[in-house]
């Protein structure tokens, strides 16, 4: 079994949905959506609330297996054996809205938690003895603008925006082909989330691809490509360009969603 | 070093969850001991002992017996622990700073009471009962005293510390408004110590069932005198008959008690913070009320005569030895004692998180632990060490791992308790799940995601059951080398009321001592 669209010799899609459908209790939470993500490709996806977004990022990470329809991460379908799904899941890397760091531990700790999908049992408890792969650890701060002094900090100790970057930073850490976040920009400061978006848009280069799903339009114009979703079906899959006015009409209907900068 | 820098470094060494581990380090020189302790002989006799499992007797007369046995056990548990909510209520307040401060002004007398009320709960109700039985000889009233009396100091101390520590600006404001100290004391602490009060007397109901099966087991009446005789005889296939009822009313008990917690809104066991006041306070007083006729039922069923108590045996006429009471090795007693303690304290706090990490990948892991642990509460401690010696020497390492198995139940439980609400809140579960999303596996995700937030709490808790075991050392003492319990067990049954009366004193001391060490503990770990 072979996704469709790869050319022979180029790399297959990091990510490929084949009319994938999840059911909801009462209608469909996904429906028939189709799409692929090729290598550095970065692609914002837009939806109003309950379109579906949440639900195409949770069977992107094998969170939520789909009821119908065909999933490939890098042309290969979610594998039966539970070491070799383990092995795939390690080369997708979620950004949670919660983050999900580990309170009780230090900010090198918390990145080494990105490891254990290879490492085992031994490594696995020298990390909560001792400093472990500091220059890696150092050098993924670096990336997210953090200062590597920071490391053997406790988590609690950082700030809103430090934490947002840790958690990056965790993902980076994690080395994974397919980055995917889900409305990572709710609830921070315009400033803040123009800092948080140009550094993920930054992290996604090829191999790497990144899909975002978002709540507010005016920031799609870093991505490649614009998916939109309404009532669980793909209806749009167009470079950022194509979002309008009419469009954002359509997907969020009467109220538009919070645009503080005019269209793009 | 600014006292935010080192509130923002985490602390050194090793982190919580490993933290959680490290007890189970005990396992090593355990495992290099073992080996040597193994005599052989009766694999056999434990094969028979499992297999019987499937196979209980249902002979009738036997089933009889067993549901009268079954109705004794239960009657002793209830009647004691009536009893000590009872005594222990007033003694719980008569003994709060908080109270006295505001009837009489000083709050030196709670002080004192406290103090001699941590007499009576350092003796194990197993030691209270022999010693009424010298006393007053068998009756059913024996062991609901030997239940009620240290339960009630320990009711005393929990009610004394929850009002101790309710806030007092409710009570200042309404003793500013002119309210009497009596009126006020009611209104202010009386709805606010309601729920963990509730949820602390349940949880004295599940260990009187517990303490009325090992009272049993001793000769004190109930289904435990049934329990160890069957063993004795190796009839497994009547023990398991017994064992199958038992487990069935403590796991009915359990599930009811936990129903009633989520239903009146209690704290849990774990969570040392009481929740909301439970908004169903008519509702819990009147099932009390209810209780009461059937606790006087109970009573006359059981043929409970209190004037039968005051009746005092005749005493062995008493010519004390204090020379050579003097010269018992108390040296090596106490630290037998203390290391026993120690040793089956750890490997009860350490295997449990063990155990649930190596079932972690396992739909039917969780069910395996959960049938383990309620074996392991129930089945009283002396008769897994006679068990254990049907295949191992007697000595100390016999006596931990029986002492081990109970506790393991109990703290494995309450851990499982934990790790779901920890599953089912914010920040635990989620952090596993994320942990899951990235590849990791189910052991680690655990590790990792849950056990972090855990490690502190669980531990704060293992350091009450330490103490708990310290007290407990004594129903081991049966298997021999179990320090100060072997040798109470023996003057207790030579009339030896010398050596026994300074046994006692030690003991207590030793488990006050320990008490006040694991309290100290307790308060470090949950500050961390």
């Amino acid at each position: 079994m072979h996704p469709t669209g790869s050319p022979a010799g180029a790399p297959p899609p990091v990510l490929e949905l084949r009319d994938v459908t999840v059911q909801g209790r009462r209608s469909h939470r996904l429906a028939g959506v189709s799409l692929q993500l090729r290598p550095g490709e970065r692609v914002a996806l837009l939806g109003a609330s309950g379109a579906g977004k949440s639900t195409l990022l949770a069977v992107a990470n094998g969170l939520l297996p789909p009821a119908g329809g065909e999933l490939f991460w890098e042309g290969a379908a979610p594998a039966r054996s539970h070491r070799l799904r383990q092995r795939q899941r390690a080369r997708i890397g979620t950004l949670w809205q919660d983050l999900r760091l580990i309170e009780e531990l230090s900010v090198q700790q918390n990145l080494n938690a990105a490891r254990l999908a290879t490492w085992g049992w031994p490594r696995a408890l020298r990390n909560l003895l001792q400093p472990l792969e500091t220059p890696a650890n150092a050098a993924a701060l670096q990336q997210v603008d953090l200062d590597p002094a920071l490391l053997s900090q406790s988590v609690t100790a950082l700030s809103g925006g430090q934490r947002q970057r840790l958690a990056i930073a965790r993902l980076l850490r994690q080395q994974p082909t397919l980055l995917l976040a889900d409305e990572p920009l709710a609830h921070l400061d315009p400033r803040l989330a123009a800092e948080l978006l140009a550094l993920l848009l930054r992290q996604a280069t090829a191999p790497r691809a990144l899909l975002l799903s978002l709540h507010r339009p005016d920031l799609v114009s870093g991505f490649d490509r614009v998916l939109a979703l309404q009532a669980g079906r793909l209806v749009l899959d167009a470079p950022p360009g194509a979002v309008d006015a009419a469009l954002i009409q359509t997907l969020y209907g009467a109220q538009p969603p919070p645009w503080p900068d005019g269209p793009p | 070093m600014t006292p935010q820098a080192t509130a923002s470094h985490p602390r050194p060494g090793p982190a919580p969850p490993l933290l959680m581990l490290l007890p189970a380090l005990v396992l090593l020189p355990l495992a290099v001991l073992l080996p040597g302790l193994v005599h052989g002989g009766g694999w056999e006799l434990i094969g028979q002992f499992a297999a019987a499992a499937l196979t209980p007797s249902l002979d009738p007369a036997l089933l009889a017996s067993a549901f009268r046995g079954l109705g004794v056990t239960v009657a002793i548990a209830l009647l004691g622990w009536a009893l000590s909510l009872a005594l222990g209520l007033v003694g719980g307040v008569l003994s709060s700073r908080t109270v006295w401060r505001t009837l009489v002004g000083g709050a030196w007398s709670a002080v004192v009471l406290r103090r001699f009320l941590a007499v009576p709960r350092s003796i194990h109700e197993l030691l209270w009962g022999l010693l009424l039985l010298q006393l007053v000889g068998l009756q059913p009233a024996v062991a609901v005293l030997a239940i009620a009396i240290p339960y009630a100091a320990l009711v005393a101390r929990v009610i004394s510390d929850l009002l101790d520590a309710l806030p007092t600006g409710p009570l200042d404001g309404l003793r500013a408004a002119g309210a009497g100290g009596a009126a006020a004391l009611l209104t202010a602490l009386g709805p606010a110590l309601l729920p963990g009060a509730f949820s602390y007397s349940g949880y004295r109901l599940e260990c009187a069932l517990r303490s009325a099966t090992l009272l049993g087991v001793f000769g004190l009446g109930g289904l435990g005198t049934e329990l160890r005789l069957t063993l004795q005889s190796l009839q497994f296939h009547e023990l398991w008959t017994c064992l199958w009822l038992l487990l069935a009313v403590m796991l009915l008990l359990e599930g009811l008690l936990r129903l009633l917690r989520q239903r009146w809104g209690m704290p849990g066991r774990f969570g040392l913070a009481a929740g909301g006041i439970g908004s169903r306070g008519r509702e819990l007083l009147l099932a009390l009320l209810a209780l009461l006729p059937v606790l006087l039922l109970l009573a006359l069923a059981l043929g409970v005569n209190p004037a039968a108590l005051l009746v005092v045996q005749a005493l062995p006429p008493f010519h004390p030895d204090w020379p050579s009471v003097l010269a018992l090795p108390w040296g090596p007693l106490v630290g037998t004692t203390v290391l026993l303690s120690l040793l089956a304290a750890a490997l009860a706090v350490g295997v449990a998180p063990l155990l649930l990490l190596l079932v972690a990948p396992w739909p039917w892991g969780r069910l395996l632990l959960q049938a383990l642990w309620a074996l392991g509460r129930l089945w009283p401690p002396p008769l897994t060490a006679l068990l254990l010696l049907f295949v191992l020497k007697p000595g100390l390492v016999t006596a931990a791992l029986a002492l081990a198995f109970h506790n393991l139940g109990v703290l494995g439980r309450l851990l499982l308790e934990a790790a779901d609400t920890a599953a089912g809140s914010a920040v635990g579960g989620d952090a596993e799940a994320a942990l899951r999303c990235a590849g990791c596996g189910p052991r680690l995700a655990l590790f990792y995601g849950r056990f972090s937030g855990l490690a502190r709490s669980y531990l704060a808790y293992g350091a009450y059951r330490a103490d708990v075991i310290l007290r407990e050392t004594v129903v081991v003492g049966l298997v021999g080398a179990a320090g100060l319990g072997t040798l109470l067990l023996e003057a207790l049954s030579s009339f030896a009321v010398d050596q026994l009366l300074a046994l006692v004193a030690v003991y207590a001391v030793l488990t006050l001592v320990g008490e006040d060490l694991s309290d100290r503990a307790r308060r470090r770990l949950l500050a961390g």
